[in-house]
């Protein structure tokens, strides 16, 4: 028996040295080190003040709020791409849901107990039909939904815009924006690393709930399988449309869910333009190709470029470093990870020279 | 004298499989040279190495005497080999010529010279044979021409050695007999052949020698002119296998699909299904007997509702399915087996498992509120695995990694196990081995005798007569005839499938 677990060990690591994701990360490391390094920097103090500020104290918590919108947004991207769709409205989704979440803490009445889930339930409603706009777009009118969805984002920040400025313009301030959400209708933090969010344990629930979804629920099998061939599954007695529509739904749903929780539980108010800037929704983009849309790997993955993000700012105040290292590192590792994707992938069908797959042409 | 072509103790293993073992192949120049096994026997892994697609474990490959070792295809090429696969790879959009000059065009002063290469196409063409037009588009083209353009594109190449890969399966007869004189034309040239099929008339007919191989193994290397199909089987299988006729059963009054004047309009908006008018009772087989491209895939399309229809209507059991989509249709009792089986048959990145449980994966039993019981799944794949004999290391591998005849199996079993009153097959037995054949078309029957009701579509005439209770025979969308499989022969129903009747009538 042990020796049948050193064998998968040995196996295990060898898979992980070869791994893109290793590689990729060696490499990142090494570049940013070197850039350090020329510019007349220390790169071991830089990284140890990277890691250290990522990961101690304070750090860890913000590393820990950081990641709870980026990994959300991870899942709300990997849902749709999982089953084929191209959903690039998570931005829309999540301002618009977020929006509404916000009207509710500051308007509705009643103790933050009830208030505070009532107003994440709206943000993910609202969020969810916003996400239906598009879903339908392709299914009753053939627009695709990888255009509806990113055209509506600008539609979303307008609606929200206006709102922001007009009848919830907050007055007494110069900005565009709300009021403040009232103290009692918070997101509540936890007595857990100085202070985290509540919200960080309805991202590791999504997480869960959407790993279990995809390995043993009927609902998981069919939208995979239609994500891999729509062909098939459409023959096989899927019914497409629906689970287009569905899977909007839910991915809507997450992004509504996320902004509301930007707003009741970090900014408090809902600043026009803000929840676009800080660009969650195309990092999150990034952190579900990167773990290749699967649930847990796309928690670690999350984790990981929230504690490069928090690490770089601790990198800058204390080893002067400037923080923009830390988005070249994280830039640099999507690139590496996608070479490697793409050279591993030639490496298992080989050459067939004239022929049009290489050449990126379907067969006939 | 030197061989061609000689590969000695080739071995590829894959996990769980040994697809090549220590396999010898000798050819000579100019010959015809069969390569036969069972499904899974390691025909396409061999020919794969031969042709530089993955380099072999252990073996060395000799060509005219010289030892080569191929990086690449690239380098197969250039040794003078060529490889027609079974799913072609050519650029829909452009034309023949372009495609079979692609990154070797002519040039005239730095700039492609498309007349040249469309002139050297033709040319080629011409002098083998091969009936092409190289300014057809070639998404346009049927599949028996898609395959003279990719034999042009290995002859463009100068091939001295053609790979052949099931080149018959996808072609109707009268395709494969332009084929064999294409190839006769070929080893005439002193350009030599290797050929797999599943079909011992073809080996008979056409090669000068067979390669056997079974489990992975070189069993056998005979000379056609002193073997017989009997004794090929033996090789292939361990046993003999018969294929015969089987006399019709019983018939019931039970209407099971009725199809009144269904009309399926094309792509340009010119029906290539008119008025097709017929019914399938339960407990007998009706076979579509026609020449591809006749309005039979179309007609089963519209039947399954993955296509439009345009007048008439369709019922199921009593129900009205006209307007219904596939998952009502599957619902209401139907069950098919498409011809494609890479695109619409299974799906490629998924599972052995989990392309056997589509369809039945809302099952009771299988799924329980919406929880798929994960055991129930691995044990209806793992039955089907074992009933079929479908060859795979685990049930939860790729499916990508079956080959061809164990891909259609997956497909067929599935579709058998869901016990609908109708099952439309549409070439159920292609690309399998004869052992296979025999036993699907065993699990037909018995699918009938139980009382259901299959609608077979095959280019195989001998299998429409082997197992249909009637044939109906389209021509141009039409169905020209319903005949008595017992009281006609093969030349009866090729009249009627080439339309030749009709000239008969008028005369
Ligand atoms: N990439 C792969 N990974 C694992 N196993 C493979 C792979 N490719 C082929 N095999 C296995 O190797 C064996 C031989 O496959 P091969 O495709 O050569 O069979 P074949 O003789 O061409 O059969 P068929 O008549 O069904 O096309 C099969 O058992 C197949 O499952
Ligand atoms: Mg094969």
């Amino acid at each position: 028996m042990p020796r049948k677990v050193l064998e998968e060990l040995q196996d295990l690591s060898r898979r992980a040295l070869v791994s893109p994701v290793t590689f990729s990360l060696l490499f990142a490391f090494a570049l940013a080190a070197s850039i350090v390094a020329v510019t007349g920097g220390n790169p071991l103090a830089a990284g140890e003040e990277m890691f250290t500020g990522a990961v101690t104290g304070s750090g860890l918590r913000n590393t820990l709020g950081r990641a709870i919108p980026i990994v959300g947004m991870a899942l709300a991207v990997s849902v749709a791409f999982r089953s084929g769709i191209i959903n690039l409205g998570g931005e829309g989704q999540m301002v618009i849901g977020g929006l509404a979440g916000t009207i509710v803490a500051i308007y509705v009445p009643g103790p933050g107990f009830l208030i505070v889930p009532l107003a994440m339930f709206t943000g993910a409603v609202v969020g969810a039909l916003w996400a239906l706009l598009p879903a339908y777009g392709q299914t009753r009118l053939q627009l695709p939904i990888l255009i509806t969805s990113l055209l509506l984002n600008y539609v979303a920040r307008a609606i929200t815009g206006f709102l922001v400025r007009f009848p919830l313009a907050d007055v007494s301030v110069t900005l565009a924006t709300t009021r403040q959400v009232p103290e009692t209708t918070r997101m509540p933090k936890m007595p857990l690393f100085g202070g985290v969010s509540l919200s960080l344990i309805l991202v590791i629930l999504m997480v869960v709930g959407l790993w279990l979804v995809y390995s043993r629920t009927v609902m998981g099998y069919e939208t995979q399988m239609a994500g891999f061939n729509m062909r098939s599954a459409r023959y096989g007695g899927i019914d497409v449309e629906q689970r287009t529509v569905q899977v909007m739904m839910v991915a809507g749903a997450i992004g509504g869910l996320i902004g509301t929780h930007l707003i009741i539980g970090e900014a408090l108010r809902f600043i026009d333009g803000e929840l676009v800037l800080s660009g969650f929704a195309w990092t999150g983009l990034l952190v579900s190709l990167l773990a290749v849309n699967r649930p847990i790997p796309i928690f670690v993955t999350g984790l990981f470029f929230s504690g490069l993000q928090i690490g770089g700012l601790a990198m800058q105040r204390n080893a002067g470093v400037s923080w923009r290292l830390s988005q070249v590192l994280q830039a640099v590792v999507i690139v590496a990870v996608a070479c490697r994707l793409v050279i591993r992938r030639r490496d298992r069908r080989p050459s067939q020279p004239v022929d049009a797959e290489t050449a990126g042409v379907g067969e006939v | 004298m030197t061989f061609e072509l000689e590969l000695r103790g080739i071995t590829k293993r894959y996990p769980g499989v040994l697809a090549n073992d220590a396999v010898d192949l000798a050819v000579h120049p100019a010959e015809i040279h069969a390569i036969v096994g069972e499904n899974g026997a390691g025909k396409t892994t061999l020919m794969s190495l031969l042709y530089g697609l993955f380099p072999p474990d252990e073996g060395e490959i000799f060509i005219r005497g010289e030892p080569v070792r191929f990086d690449s295809a690239l380098d197969a090429i250039a040794a003078g080999l060529g490889m027609v696969h079974q799913s072609f790879k050519l650029f829909p959009t452009l034309n023949v010529a372009d495609n079979v000059v692609f990154r070797q065009e002519p040039t005239r002063r730095g700039l492609i010279d498309r007349a040249a290469g469309a002139a050297r196409v033709k040319d080629l063409a011409e002098r083998y044979g091969l009936a092409v037009d190289p300014e057809a588009a070639v998404e346009d083209l049927p599949v028996g021409v898609l395959q003279r353009v990719e034999i042009l594109k290995a002859l463009y190449r100068d091939a001295q050695v053609l790979i052949l890969d099931e080149p018959t399966a996808v072609l109707t007869p009268q395709e494969r007999d332009q084929l064999f004189e294409v190839i006769r034309r070929l080893r005439e040239a002193g350009r030599t052949i290797l050929f797999i099929t599943h079909k011992l008339g073809e080996v008979m007919a056409i090669s000068d020698r067979v390669t056997v191989l079974r489990r992975g193994r070189a069993v056998a290397h005979l000379t056609t002119s002193e073997t017989d199909p009997a004794e090929i089987t033996m090789h292939m299988t361990g046993r003999a296998v018969d294929l015969d006729r089987r006399a019709p059963e019983h018939q019931s009054d039970q209407v099971v699909l009725e199809v009144g004047n269904l009309t399926v309009l094309g792509g340009h908006g010119r029906p290539v299904v008119e008025e097709a008018d017929f019914e399938v009772r339960s407990g007998e087989i009706v076979g579509i007997a026609g020449v591809a491209g006749n309005g039979q895939s179309e007609l089963i399309e519209a039947l399954c509702g993955l296509r439009e229809t345009d007048a008439g209507t369709v019922t199921l059991s009593g129900r009205d399915i006209t307007h219904a989509d596939v998952t009502e249709r599957r619902r209401a009792g139907l069950a098919y087996i498409p011809e494609d089986r890479y695109g619409v048959g299974t799906t490629r990145q998924a599972s052995v498992a989990a392309n056997l449980m589509m369809g039945h994966h809302r099952r009771p039993g299988i799924q329980n509120k919406g929880w798929l019981d994960r055991g129930a799944v691995a044990a209806l794949a793992r039955r089907l695995v074992e009933v079929f004999g479908i060859k795979v290391a685990s049930v939860s591998g790729p499916v990508e990694t079956l080959s061809g005849g164990n891909l259609q199996k997956v497909v067929v079993s599935r579709e058998m196990e869901h016990q609908t009153p109708l099952l439309i097959a549409e070439q159920p037995t292609r690309g399998l081995d004869i052992g296979a054949i025999e036993f699907v078309h065993g699990q037909l029957i018995e699918y009938r005798d139980r009382g259901g009701a299959v609608l077979l579509v095959s280019a195989e005439l001998s299998e429409i007569l082997a197992l249909s209770t009637r044939i109906l025979v389209m021509f141009e969308g039409h169905i020209v005839a319903c005949l008595d499989p017992r009281k006609v022969a093969e030349p009866e129903i090729g009249l009627y499938m080439t339309g030749s009747h009709l000239e008969n009538q008028v005369a």
